[in-house]
């Protein structure tokens, strides 16, 4: 019986006093495109920090496919299989696209593993279906800092492809983009459904409702509802709680 | 091998370098061998900031430390071996200050003439002061190292740690006179003697020596940089949390850099020592350092080959000018204001304007085939 | 022992003008200011001139001073810091790069020497201020000396700490130059001209190191190179009490000076700045934002 993807349990974080994130629990099953859903201030961000490593958590678990990453060194987690994709991009701005992409995509990270020139052959070829994926073929040899913002998060999202990593958290991937570079990340992430998990938050509902498996409302640091887009309109806690009486549009 | 535009005209540089440096003791007489061999030291440190500062975003103020202790350690055993150590009756070596601030009744013997001689005695070994000369300043880069970044301190705080901690051995050099001979350092040293050959400062020979250590060091830190851990390196520079994100042990890599930047300076006090025979408290005065950075920041802090001509260059300048004393203040005046409109307008040094004009060239000279060549990257 | 803690004390205050102006500056805009030693040598440079060419005693000279060395802080930033906004930590290099001008600057003697001009005043050598009369009486108070100088030092020292901290916690300008030290863009974006602020506090905070080498100048020789251990002593204070921390700072030079003071008399002067150097160096490890930065997350 094989451990689902990633297993919160009772997860929690306070900040002298003041509960961010407070008792949570959650399984994302393998393949799964889990979305987050809460207003500004539930927790949302820092339950990923929690995830990541960023944040140290003060109580519960966190299970990676049945290992437990709580609490380790960011580098460590990541190199368990966990990806981050932060809401304002993060990339290598001096680095050239391909340079990221190299960067990213790199089997073994210690230092001695690196004394060399050479790319292994699985590096290459992971190199060469992140670029077919991610469509940055023709930008590659360009600093990735003129790179416009849609082509950033995209090639941020390359990156963790590369990177290997087996559930990814992004954080409002579609920030800041337009109606065309939001669909386009909707096929993105349909493209990575099933051969990586992922958690999402965001707020543009219309994106949501192209890649949700699977919605969790989170609330003042709470775990509020789960379920799918249409348990979750109907729910009348979650009305309450964020939405007001509108309904989710 | 495939080479780019930028790599084919890198290459012809260093090559260019290597060869004009290998020839020189065709052109100069033994005492401008010898000043230029401590230019080439100074070229020296100009990779170690380059590497430190340029690659690794890790601005090290106190790089006079490793230079220092590398010098201090040669000196050792370099003193020892001097005839104004050698003492009828005794039965080790004894440097000259230990005698002169001797007790009276105390014993002619190095593990007990004054407080702390005891510590010269393996420097009788010549093999010994070169062993600590090089192992010495990168051990305690490692930890200093160790100690910052598994902390996580970062930005100004690293300068301001690097700039206590030199001025810090510096006074603790000075205090521990009965064993380094405080404000006056160590001089009248003996000659470095390699099989049998003793190397006089001004011989050509020594010359080579502190060439082709130049030339090991510049040869072998570019090949590091263009390492896959290079690139790394200069990610985590970038963004480092980025780099932890993608799994990279970001304070591994700093402290490895760390350590080579503190090992090649070490490196570079020791030839200092082989070229000018003294070691001095100094090279640990906070000037210094900073200076260091300056040249750098005008050759290029991210190019190796351009922060070493850098201190070549502004060194050359600077010993012409300071035959005069007048010229020799002004040249200071010129070099804080080159410094400045550097800082201000040539952000990448000697080295990015000499790009900028290759590029430019290009441009202008069509090619053979009446197209530009399509940059090519090396796998 | 008292006149122990009282040299300290004097010691401190001058290291706290030094330290205030720096905190202000790197707190406020994110410089590193190398010069700033530097200015406080021009400040003492300004005190010996003041008293042989327009005849000013030493307490006269301040307002000079403080106007001499804040219209130079305020070129400086008008010049060079305000293009290096994009990269703030170039701006250590570029004030190193301006601190060996400004030296070089005194000693030619503004390039005249050049041309075989001297001016009494300048140049290499050293330079010396003669205290005011008032200064020669001494006080007791029982068993112990009141040396009126150091005093006066003191006394200066609380004065201008008084009016930075009216400045800052009690002036609409004050509001301004806390909120850029929050958040730059947010203040940027609350109308207040980023600017013309970044200036003035430049200029402020330059005009206190120019009246603490003022200062000086009455207990040392005036030399080109004074300033450059104050600038690092200014540094390791700041870092020591917390950037952008009025009290901090006040803390942590009264900590720094007594400590040096005494450790010199005890034992000795090498000794006791290594011992500073190695505690300094402790406080950052331990706690990187100074001891009374109580930042949250």
């Amino acid at each position: 019986m094989s451990a689902p993807a990633l297993t919160l349990d009772g997860l929690g974080v306070s900040f002298s006093g003041f509960k961010a994130v407070d008792g949570f629990s959650m399984v994302v099953n393998a393949g799964e495109v889990r979305v987050l859903l809460g207003a500004n201030g539930a927790g949302k961000t820092t339950l990923m920090d929690l995830i990541s490593g960023k944040t140290k958590s003060t109580a519960g678990e966190v299970r990676l496919f049945g290992r437990d990453i709580t609490n380790l060194e960011e580098h460590h987690i990541a190199q368990a299989g966990v990806g981050r994709k932060f809401q304002i991009p993060s990339i290598f701005r001096d680095l050239s696209v391909r340079d990221n992409l190299v960067v990213a995509c790199t089997r073994r990270p210690s230092v001695l593993s690196n004394l060399r020139v050479k790319r292994s052959a699985d590096e290459r070829q992971r190199f060469d279906e992140v670029v077919e994926t991610v469509g940055l073929s023709g930008s590659l040899d360009r600093l990735a800092g003129a790179l416009s913002h849609g082509e950033t998060q995209w090639l941020e999202l390359g990156m963790l492809i590369g990177q290997g990593a087996k559930v990814i958290l992004l954080d409002e991937p579609t920030a800041g983009m337009t109606q065309g570079e939001t669909m386009k990340t909707a096929s993105l992430i349909n493209t990575m459904r099933g051969s990586h998990t992922m958690l999402v938050v965001e707020h543009d509902m219309a994106f949501v409702r192209e890649i949700a498996s699977k919605i969790t409302v989170m609330h003042l640091g709470k775990h509020l509802a789960e379920g799918s887009i249409a348990s979750i309109e109907a729910n009348e806690a979650v009305r309450n709680a964020y939405l007001g009486s509108g309904g989710i549009h | 091998m495939n080479l780019s535009f930028h790599q084919r005209w890198e290459l012809f540089a260093y090559a260019a370098f290597v060869v004009a440096i290998l020839l020189l003791p065709l052109v100069a007489d033994a005492f401008w061998l010898n000043r230029f061999a401590k230019y080439l030291v100074f070229g020296m440190l100009g990779i170690a900031v380059a590497l430190s500062w340029g690659y690794a975003g890790i601005l090290n103020l106190g790089q006079g430390l490793f230079f220092g202790v590398g010098a201090y350690m040669i000196s050792m055993s370099l003193k020892l071996q001097s005839p104004t150590s050698q003492l009828p009756g005794a039965q080790t070596p004894i440097p000259d200050f230990m005698l002169w601030n001797a007790e009276p009744d105390a014993m002619k013997d190095l593990c007990c003439i004054t407080d702390g001689s005891w510590l010269w005695i393996p420097f009788q070994y010549q093999g010994f002061g070169i062993a600590m000369a090089v192992l010495v300043p990168a051990l305690i880069a490692f930890l200093i190292g160790y100690a910052i970044f598994r902390l996580r301190v970062s930005g100004v705080f690293i300068s301001i740690i690097t700039l206590a901690l030199v001025l810090l051995v510096r006074l603790v050099i000075i205090e521990f006179q009965p064993v380094t001979n405080g404000f006056n350092g160590l001089t009248d040293l003996g000659w470095l003697t390699l099989g049998g050959v003793e190397f006089d400062p001004y011989l050509v020979s020594t010359y080579y020596i502190v060439a082709i250590g130049t030339i090991l060091v510049l040869l072998l830190t570019r090949l590091l940089v263009a390492a896959r851990a290079g690139l790394i390196l200069q990610a985590t520079r970038d963004d480092a949390n980025r780099a932890r994100y993608l799994g990279y042990n970001v304070a591994a890599y700093q402290v490895f850099f760390f350590t080579v930047s503190g090992l090649i300076a070490g490196i570079a006090g020791m030839l200092y020592v082989i070229a000018s025979e003294f070691a001095s408290p100094t090279f640990l005065d906070l000037a210094f350092s900073v200076s260091m950075v300056v040249w750098a920041a005008v050759g290029g802090r991210s190019s190796l080959l351009g922060a070493c001509i850098g201190a070549i260059l502004i060194n050359t300048v600077q010993a012409t000018a300071s035959e005069s004393e007048m010229l020799g203040e002004a040249w200071k005046a010129i070099v804080g204001l080159m410094f400045v409109l550097a800082v201000l307008y040539l952000p990448r040094g000697l080295a990015g304007l000499a790009r900028d004009l290759l590029d430019r060239l290009r441009e202008q000279v069509p090619t053979r085939r009446g197209a530009l060549p399509t940059p090519q990257r090396s796998e | 022992m008292a006149d122990i803690i009282f040299i300290g004390l004097s010691l401190g205050s001058i290291l706290l003008l030094i330290a205030l102006g720096l905190t202000i500056i790197y707190g406020a805009m994110g410089v590193i200011n190398m010069a700033h030693g530097e200015l406080a040598m021009i400040g003492a440079y300004t005190a010996v001139m003041a008293g042989i060419h327009l005849n000013l005693n030493l307490i006269l000279a301040i307002p000079l001073a403080f106007l001499v060395t804040a219209t130079l802080g305020w070129l400086i930033e008008r010049l060079v810091i305000r293009r290096l906004y994009s990269r703030i930590m170039d701006t250590l290099l570029a004030t190193w790069g301006i601190a060996l001008l400004l030296q070089q600057m005194i000693r030619l003697s503004l390039g005249l020497a050049f041309f075989g001009i001297t001016i009494e005043g300048m140049g290499t050598g050293l330079q010396s201020v003669t205290l005011p009369e008032a200064f020669s009486q001494v006080w007791r108070i029982g068993d112990f000396v009141l040396q009126p100088y150091r005093s006066f030092i003191i006394l200066v020292t609380l004065g201008l700490a008084g009016i930075t901290w009216l400045l800052l916690y009690r002036t609409a300008f004050g509001i301004q130059v806390r909120a850029i030290m929050r958040n730059p863009e947010m203040a940027a974006a609350c109308g207040i001209d980023v600017r013309r602020v970044s200036s003035i506090t430049f200029a402020y905070g330059s005009g206190l190191a120019g009246i603490a080498g003022l200062l000086l100048a009455g207990l040392k020789t005036v030399s080109p190179d004074m300033g450059a251990s104050l600038v690092v002593d200014g540094f390791l204070v700041v870092v020591v009490g917390g950037v952008g921390s009025l009290v901090g700072t006040i803390v942590s030079a009264g900590l720094l000076g007594q400590i040096n003071g005494v450790v010199a008399i005890l034992s000795n002067d090498i000794l006791a700045r290594a011992l500073v150097l190695g505690l300094v160096i402790l406080v950052i490890m331990w706690r990187p934002g100074g001891l009374f930065n109580f930042k949250g997350r």
